[in-house]
């Protein structure tokens, strides 16, 4: 019962945001439609977090497992974090006039319309209704990237919408592959397109079907998921969207498409065994890992810095999967929580640098530090745990995911890994440093005061700390129930 | 309602589907975009032939309704939006890629999909199973227009022809799943219109200052 009150939350109240003229009413709907999905989340999650709860059977396809769990509270902390950002941001844009009042009424509701789609991905047991909605996030989220209607976020929209849909596609195929699978051995039932039945009959399934489903869907989802070679609208569209909707996509929306790729990866391996998507994910996470650091190491813009940033994590995570175990899927899995909460918190900072400088390119910030003090430090805080720094919670995934490899088999991928790690983090410090110091190129600039509009970005940075601390125990048994879902024990390995 | 046996439905599927691979290789070669746009009608027509054809062996009623729906959306209502929209767009600038290279290219392409499709069709009961490489063959073929071409709409409709052999694929697949198909079809207008759009405002922007006559001729 209560999943779809978890769904109707950002459901409804984008729907009524779409009605609702008058400015500051529509404001408050907004921060409290964005309260109720996160409370509507930790009620639906808690006996699944807490109590381990096995999870009931689907009602309206709606499911939660320790996994759909992991993902759904992501999702909800960052649109939490991301939702008062927005307003801030929509403010200032309307101040500067670059936004007419009738294009801004248009956010709140895509942004929760967005939300939406996305938590009906991670909660649903039907992947054909997983396949919709993860489109829908497509449709839901084009115009929040064209929302300033500039030539280069058109451009970048356009170039979105057209790869996406490609790749959704592709995935479609891939999902339509495994339901003939099934129904060549079983025939048709109403449930074929169910994920636990597919689960429970994968073992009988045709392997050499399912491996060609799998290279479909990893195009396919992988497209979403930024991967290498899928990955060219990222960095535009990351770069050009409205800094709390980058937030979104590159903290929560590509973590999606990594699960998306986990629920058939589950149903591959039973049926030919972890070896084969193993071998593809670690060869496109290997390769995502590649371009990203040879893009990292002169980036002309610092959004698109971020944008590849990503695409490098995504690479990671997935090498994390290849790697297997509680270590390799565990740490994957906890790398896209600390991921997550500290890349959308960047974007949120870089909104606010691109405000105040004007420009989104790296050569032209000058003197960070001394022009916005709070943003430029928690900007250098929330690099140094992106990096992977020890107090932060990144270095405690990527130590998992790196250690898996190194003990599980695979210590040369895991070295190339370390390598690229280390570029990356050289380009990144590089251009960071340029940001941050040297003297602002104005004369007299305006010495930022303490903003009380930075208290998200705050949450996530303590968030981060306390997770590069020591993993709770309780949220490193969610870690260990959701890879036991990726990878069910006794199967395989 | 069923008509034939099974062999005369197999017969009348690859029929069908040879004929959308045809058309998506003259598609292919085809250069001027009424033509193409013709010619992904001419193809749209073929596939709602096809999913007819499956609805009468099966006695699917729901797949008659898919096949009117790609009729009227795929047939009718998308070359209409894009006739309207063609002459507004852009000459194309830089090089055009040459006929013959994108034949060759739709030759290996061709190959390919029978290479990564024989597996599947191989010990499938279906009598549709034998026509799933030419699914995938259709979906390549308009990938290789949709990556090669120069100019917005030749995109679009080669992820049109792409969609289309997508499209096919779930068909023959699936034996005809109504539910998914149509919801299939449905976000198929979906994306198309809204790329449609997506282009328009694109137009709408470039051509404001410099060329209002053309915008006006895109309204009207």
């Amino acid at each position: 019962v209560t999943l779809p009150v978890l769904l109707g939350c950002p459901l409804v109240g984008g729907l009524l945001l779409g009605l609702v003229r008058h400015a500051p009413v529509a404001a408050g709907l907004h921060l409290a439609t964005a309260a109720a999905t996160a409370v509507a989340v930790a009620v639906a999650g808690a006996p699944v977090w807490i109590a381990g709860a096995t999870p009931a059977a689907p009602a309206w396809t709606l499911r939660l497992d320790a996994l759909s769990a992991l993902l759904a509270a992501l999702i909800a902390g960052v649109q939490l974090l991301a939702a008062p950002a927005a307003l801030d941001h929509l403010a200032a844009e309307r101040g500067a006039g670059r936004l007419s009042p009738a294009r801004a009424a248009r956010f709140a509701p895509l942004f929760h319309l967005f939300v939406f789609t996305m938590l009906l991905a991670v909660t649903t047991d039907n992947v054909g209704v997983m396949w919709i909605a993860i489109e829908g996030t497509t449709l839901a989220s084009v115009f929040l990237i064209t929302l300033e209607r500039s030539r280069a976020s058109l451009e970048a929209g356009y170039k979105y919408l057209l790869i996406c849909s490609v790749g959704i596609a592709v995935a479609f195929v891939g999902t339509v592959l495994v339901y003939h699978a099934g129904i060549r051995q079983f025939g048709e039932t109403e449930h074929a397109f169910d994920w636990t039945r597919l689960v429970a009959i994968a073992p009988a399934l045709a392997p050499r079907v399912l491996e060609v489903a799998f290279v479909f869907v990893l195009i396919g989802y992988g497209t979403k998921a930024g991967l290498v070679p899928m990955h060219t609208w990222l960095p535009d569209a990351h770069s050009e969207a409205p800094a709390p909707v980058s937030a979104l996509m590159s903290g929560v929306l590509l973590a999606v498409g990594v699960y998306a790729l986990l629920r058939f990866k589950t149903v591959v391996d039973l049926a030919a065994g972890p070896a084969f998507t193993g071998r593809l994910l670690l060869l496109l996470g290997l390769l995502s890992m590649l371009v990203a650091a040879l893009s990292l190491w002169a980036p002309r813009s610092y959004k698109r810095m971020l944008a590849y940033s990503s695409v490098e994590h995504m690479g990671l995570a997935c090498l994390g999967v290849a790697f297997g175990g509680f270590g390799g899927i565990g740490g994957a899995l906890l790398h896209l929580v600390t991921h997550g909460l500290c890349k959308s918190a960047l974007f949120v900072l870089a909104g606010r640098v691109l405000r105040r400088y004007g420009t989104a390119e790296v050569a032209r910030v000058r003197g960070l530090r001394r022009v916005m003090p709070w943003t430029g430090a928690a900007f250098l805080a929330a690099i140094l745990a992106l990096l992977g720094l020890p107090p932060f919670g990144l270095f405690l995934s990527e130590f998992m995911i790196l250690r898996a490899g190194f003990t599980g088999g695979h210590p040369w991928a895991a070295g190339a890994a370390l390598a690229l790690l280390v570029v990356a983090f050289g380009g990144t410090l590089r251009a960071v440093n340029r940001m941050l110091y040297g003297s602002p190129l104005e004369d007299d600039p305006a010495v930022e005061r303490a903003p009380a509009a930075l208290w998200p970005v705050a949450v996530s940075l303590v968030l981060l700390l306390g997770l590069g601390l020591g993993v709770p125990t309780g949220l490193a048994d969610v870690l260990a129930r959701a890879a036991a879902v990726v990878a069910p024990p006794g199967a395989g390995e | 309602m069923t008509t034939g046996g099974p062999d005369a439905f197999a017969q009348v599927v690859s029929f069908l589907s040879f004929g959308a691979v045809a058309v998506a290789l003259l598609f292919v070669w085809r250069q001027s975009l009424p033509g193409r746009l013709r010619l992904f009608t001419v193809q749209s027509v073929l596939l709602a032939g096809l999913a007819g054809a499956v609805a009468s062996f099966t006695g699917k009623r729901e797949l008659w309704l898919v096949a009117l729906a790609v009729l009227g959306v795929k047939a009718w209502l998308v070359p209409r939006v894009l006739r309207r929209v063609a002459p507004a767009l852009p000459r194309p600038t830089g090089r055009v890629p040459s006929p013959v290279g994108l034949l060759l290219g739709a030759g290996a392409l061709i190959v390919v999909a029978y290479a990564v499709m024989l597996p599947v069709a191989a010990g499938s009961r279906l009598p549709t199973a034998g026509s799933l490489p030419l699914g995938l063959a259709v979906s390549l073929l308009g990938l290789l227009v949709c990556v090669s071409a120069r100019r917005a709409l030749t995109q679009i409709l080669g992820f049109l022809v792409f969609e289309n052999g997508v499209f096919m694929l779930a068909l023959l697949a699936t034996y005809g799943l109504p539910g998914v198909v149509e919801i299939g079809v449905f976000l198929d207008l979906l994306v198309a219109v809204l790329i449609a759009t997506a282009v328009l405002g694109e137009i709408e922007v470039s051509f404001a200052s410099t060329d209002v006559d053309r915008l006006r001729e895109l309204r009207g």
